[in-house]
């Protein structure tokens, strides 16, 4: 059994092998990723890298290990589509015909109320090929109508984001801190949750007073209480009394805070991509609405 | 091979009793590890999405993905709708509009939501709201963050329309324009803070 | 003196192989220990954080994210790997029969490595670790761990390739691709993620890359080859079978390296969905090494005055499997998706890397020690003590969290239930678990204490005269300034 020359040649092998597939190959299909046109709005680009504070922030993150806590990746186990009836039209009889000739399991003709308060969903959960039928017949009745494309989860239904995390949403983070322990709530789309800096500022003074039971030990070493003096700081932070300094002295937050902060509200993956199609919660400075 | 192991097995420290024979290798081990490869090549046959680079779970193969690629025509509430659940109002005051007692007052039939004229009603989303608030004769406390500065004037008023509109919760008000926000937007320069309820109740619902 | 009966297999004078070990094995063995115990008192400040979050949160060093990586960092760099490197010394000497060649240049490697790991966690606390998991030590440390490992690796190749004895064992093909391994996976991925930087998502591919390559793959293959090398030798009969034990190494090596990637992770469906299936297959290196080693054990009874090693050799191989069954649930899609993001898959990691990896190390140290000292241990009960404490210790941290990361994943995948119900239903495993690290930190200082006495003592004896003979002829040249 004198095989060292063997066990090197398998090793390498092995490992060139696993190499090759997970860090080559994937290299080659997500790691050359460019900004691309957003789905429904084609004049958005997505995604944006962080604008300069924003990029800070990032950095204050993670000196500060807040990846052991948090997530930043919100999981999607199944998409769910719904038809939307928006306006029946002048011919619901017609519309109500051409839905269950459409053999999509509609069975709702017979109660005359139906098709009052619109928009209504009238094929919940029901599947691609069956929604595109529908869609098909109500159009032609001349009702509108309209499929949404809704992905489903436990994290999208705690608001935690609106579509499963995909690669294009961390682009241009150096590092990217997906995290591996939810002893927080996930981070992905915190900044379209709670988009008031004022908010995570005192958050992060006194996690206590924002979430009531909340287990983040605060970061009080991101402020400085100083004497407020004659000219009181513009940034000073509002506290409420249990956690107040002491009369004439301010909670200033230090420029790490301002970036953290400014970085947690930057958390925004609502945009929709081409790999987790949705209706739902696209841009909405999308569609028709004019210029500011 | 077995020669080899016979050189080797007096001198290896491991073995200080002579090495007698090298048991069978078990063939259950082999019937298992083929087992197991079949096991995983179907699965990866059903769940590998051939490799594509574009295909997340839960999605199985790129057709079914470029099926789901749908852009309808928009809906008159869907702006509202969308920022509504982007999400933003929806984690406090729910998909239901029903809120959360004692904390986050209810959308649904809220006089404050239907008043005819929309002023306080912009000046809460705007700025946000801080403090006591009754709705529907019950008490309310706690804060509703600014969206202002998140959203444009469009949205705003897209999405209060939404509320004022949303027929699922029995809400029939009219619409609010993007001017009419501007204008509120204009005339709130001056108060950068969330308002109270007491103060909402003060400014004339008009203005 | 009943010391010395008790030990009396350990107790025979060294022979040259052995002292020729002894300066780079206390070296490593020693700074290994101290990293331990630095790992299991930082561990404890993190675990207190959860009966108080406001405990020790006035200070940015030890703030929750820095000690935890810092407490992760120390086990695995400071104790595990410095720790196998010494054991495979050990193993490597030992079964080719001949001494090491220039223990000095061990001694300097091992120095390089224990100042990286120092530097290291001293840039976590500091806040400039680089945030990737299991990689947090910045550039400049890592650079020192691959110097320090690249010396230390050189020298036991050199070992292997200059051995009297020719025929390789089982435990020889584990190490010699552990020594491969490791610097290939660590200069691997910090190239990538800071010579050449990847962009989004592929850092976290390489970091899993490596990830799964180091606490799986490498911690498998040390700890195998202390297995397959020590329970034969303390039972005094031959491994089972030699074929089975190539079957666990091949099986290992091309299985174990694509493992790794979360059932979560956001890539594309096909990355995940084959490291589940190259997880799976794991499981015939469990059965494999399993089968193998028990047929090996069965019946058997240890050399005297060897129980002790001989407990946490076997507790590591139960562990082992245990462990390797839990990274099977977490990389299969359905129950993944429940575990994962849970304390589950932290039980995991304790299980694999102290419950398996570090238990087998300590089994192998006491085995070592005193034979490579030629004395017996300062303290001869505490083994046996240690074993049972540490054993009751890693069970009481690793299994409150499994179960309670089981209940908290099933009710993450409710999402009627509020997140915040859920967090606050997790504390009161997670205060049980602070017992056992307390248990397991005190059983470190008595492993670090015991290491430290036997070998003060044996240089007492030692060296003590050579180094007042040789001060007593210079001392009037130096006290005068």
């Amino acid at each position: 059994m004198n095989y060292g020359p063997l066990v090197f040649l398998t090793a390498f092998v092995a490992l060139s092998a696993s190499w090759f597939g997970f860090v080559l190959t994937p290299q080659i299909q997500i790691g050359r990723l460019t900004e691309s046109t957003n789905t429904l709005n084609t004049a958005e680009l997505y995604p944006k890298a962080r604008p300069g504070q924003a990029a800070q922030g990032l950095q204050v993150y993670r000196a500060n290990g807040c990846a052991a806590c948090h997530t930043q990746q919100t999981v999607q186990e199944g998409t769910s589509i719904d038809v939307y009836l928006l306006e029946v039209g002048t011919n619901a009889a017609a519309v109500a015909t051409a839905l269950v000739n459409a053999n999509v399991g509609f069975t709702r003709i017979d109660d005359p109320g139906f098709f009052l308060n619109l928009p209504k969903n009238i094929l919940p959960g029901t599947t691609i090929e069956a929604a595109k039928r529908a869609f098909k017949g109500a159009q032609s009745a001349g009702a509108k109508a309209q499929i949404r494309i809704n992905p489903q989860g436990p994290d999208i239904a705690r608001h935690w984001g609106v579509r499963g995390s995909v690669a294009a949403d961390y682009l241009f983070d150096q590092p990217v801190m997906l995290g591996s322990q939810r002893v927080g709530p996930d981070l992905s789309n915190v900044g379209a949750r709670l988009p008031d800096v004022n908010w995570h500022l005192l958050h992060l003074y006194a996690p206590q007073q924002v979430v009531k039971g909340s287990l983040m030990p605060p970061h009080r070493f991101l402020f400085n209480v100083s004497k407020a003096g004659q000219h009181p700081s513009p940034d000073a932070l509002q506290v409420p009394p249990e956690v107040a300094p002491a009369p004439g002295y301010e909670v200033v937050p230090k420029p790490e805070a301002l970036a953290l902060a400014a970085y947690l509200v930057s958390l925004n993956s609502s945009t929709p991509v081409f790999e987790t199609p949705m209706t739902l919660a696209s841009s909405a400075t999308s569609t028709n609405s004019p210029a500011k | 091979m077995s020669q080899s192991i016979k050189r080797s097995a007096p001198a290896s420290p491991s073995s200080s009793q002579p090495l007698l024979k090298e048991p069978a290798f078990p063939i259950w081990l082999i019937v298992f590890l083929t087992l197991l490869l079949y096991a995983g090549a179907v699965y990866f046959d059903g769940h590998g999405s051939g490799f594509h680079p574009q295909v997340y779970a839960p999605y199985s193969s790129y057709t079914q993905l470029a099926d789901l690629q749908i852009t309808g025509p928009p809906n008159p509430l869907e702006i509202g709708f969308r920022v509504y659940h982007k999400p933003s109002c929806v984690s406090c005051h729910q998909a239901s509009g029903a809120g959360s007692p004692g904390q986050f007052p209810p959308l649904v039939g809220s006089e404050w939501v239907q008043e005819p004229e929309p002023g306080r009603i912009i000046r809460a989303v705007l700025n946000g709201l801080q403090g006591p608030i009754s709705v529907k004769n019950q008490q309310y406390n706690n804060a509703m963050v600014a969206w202002g500065g998140v959203f444009s004037d469009e949205e705003i008023a897209a999405v209060i329309t939404y509320i004022r509109q949303n027929k699922d919760w029995g809400n029939n008000a009219p619409a609010v324009t993007a001017d009419r926000v501007k204008a509120v937007r204009e005339k709130i320069k001056g108060h950068p803070g969330p308002f109270t309820a007491d103060e909402l109740l003060k400014i004339p619902a008009a203005d | 003196m009943n010391e010395r009966s008790s030990n009396q297999s350990a107790a025979t004078a060294p022979d040259e192989i052995s002292l020729s070990c002894r300066g780079p094995l206390v070296m490593l063995f020693l700074h290994a220990a101290f990293w331990l115990v630095a790992a299991s008192v930082l561990a404890l400040v993190a675990s207190l954080k959860f009966h108080s979050p406001a405990f020790l949160s006035g200070c940015a060093w030890l703030t929750y994210g820095r000690v935890h990586s810092a407490a992760v960092n120390a086990q695995l760099y400071g104790f595990a790997v410095q720790a196998g490197l010494g054991v495979a010394l050990w193993i490597i000497a030992q079964t080719g029969r001949s001494p090491l060649p220039h223990p000095l240049g061990f001694i300097i490697g091992a120095a390089v490595w224990n100042l990286g790991v120092l530097s290291g966690i001293v840039a976590i606390l500091a806040g400039q670790g680089t945030g990737y998991e299991n990689l947090e030590f910045p550039f400049y440390s890592a650079l020192l761990l691959f110097l320090g490992f690249l010396v230390v690796g050189s020298g036991a190749l050199l070992a292997i390739h200059s051995r009297r004895e020719r025929s390789l064992t089982p435990a020889h093909w584990f190490l010699i691709a552990a020594l491969f391994w490791f610097p290939w996976i660590l200069s691997g991925a910090y190239l990538l993620l800071t010579v050449w930087p990847v962009r989004g998502l592929m850092q976290s591919m390489v970091v899993w890359w490596f990830g799964g390559n180091l606490t799986f793959v490498w911690l498998s293959l040390v700890g195998l080859a202390a297995l397959f090398h020590f329970i034969p030798q303390i039972l005094g009969r031959p491994l089972h079978s030699r074929q089975m034990a190539l079957f666990t190494f091949w099986t290992l090596l091309f299985f174990g390296s694509w493992t790794g990637i979360p059932s979560t992770a956001p890539v594309p469906a096909w990355i995940p969905a084959l490291s589940a299936v190259m997880t799976l297959l794991t499981l015939v290196t469990l059965l494999s090494a399993w089968t193998n080693l028990r047929q090996t054990n069965s019946g058997g009874q240890p050399l005297p005055g060897n129980l002790a090693p001989l407990r946490f050799l076997l507790f590591g191989l139960g562990m082992f499997q245990l462990a390797g069954l839990m990274r099977i649930v977490l990389s299969l899609p359905v129950l993944g998706h429940i575990t994962s993001f849970t304390w589950f898959a932290a039980a995991q990691i304790q299980l694999q890397s102290f419950g398996f990896f570090s238990m087998v190390m300590l089994g192998a140290v006491y085995f070592i020690f005193p034979r490579l000292m030629g004395t017996g241990l300062s303290c001869t009960k505490a083994p046996l003590r240690h074993f049972w404490l540490a054993a009751v210790g890693c069970l009481l941290v690793a299994l409150p969290w499994a179960l309670g990361g089981v209940a908290q994943g099933l009710k993450l995948a409710d999402a009627s239930i509020p997140f915040m119900v859920i967090s606050h239903s997790t504390l009161s495993f997670l205060r049980v678990s602070s017992l056992g690290e307390v248990l397991i930190l005190v059983c470190n200082l008595m492993f670090a204490m015991n290491l430290l006495m036997t070998t003060t003592r044996c240089a007492s004896t030692f060296f003590l005269p050579a180094f007042l003979a040789i001060t007593a002829q210079t001392p009037k040249a130096e006290v005068k300034p």
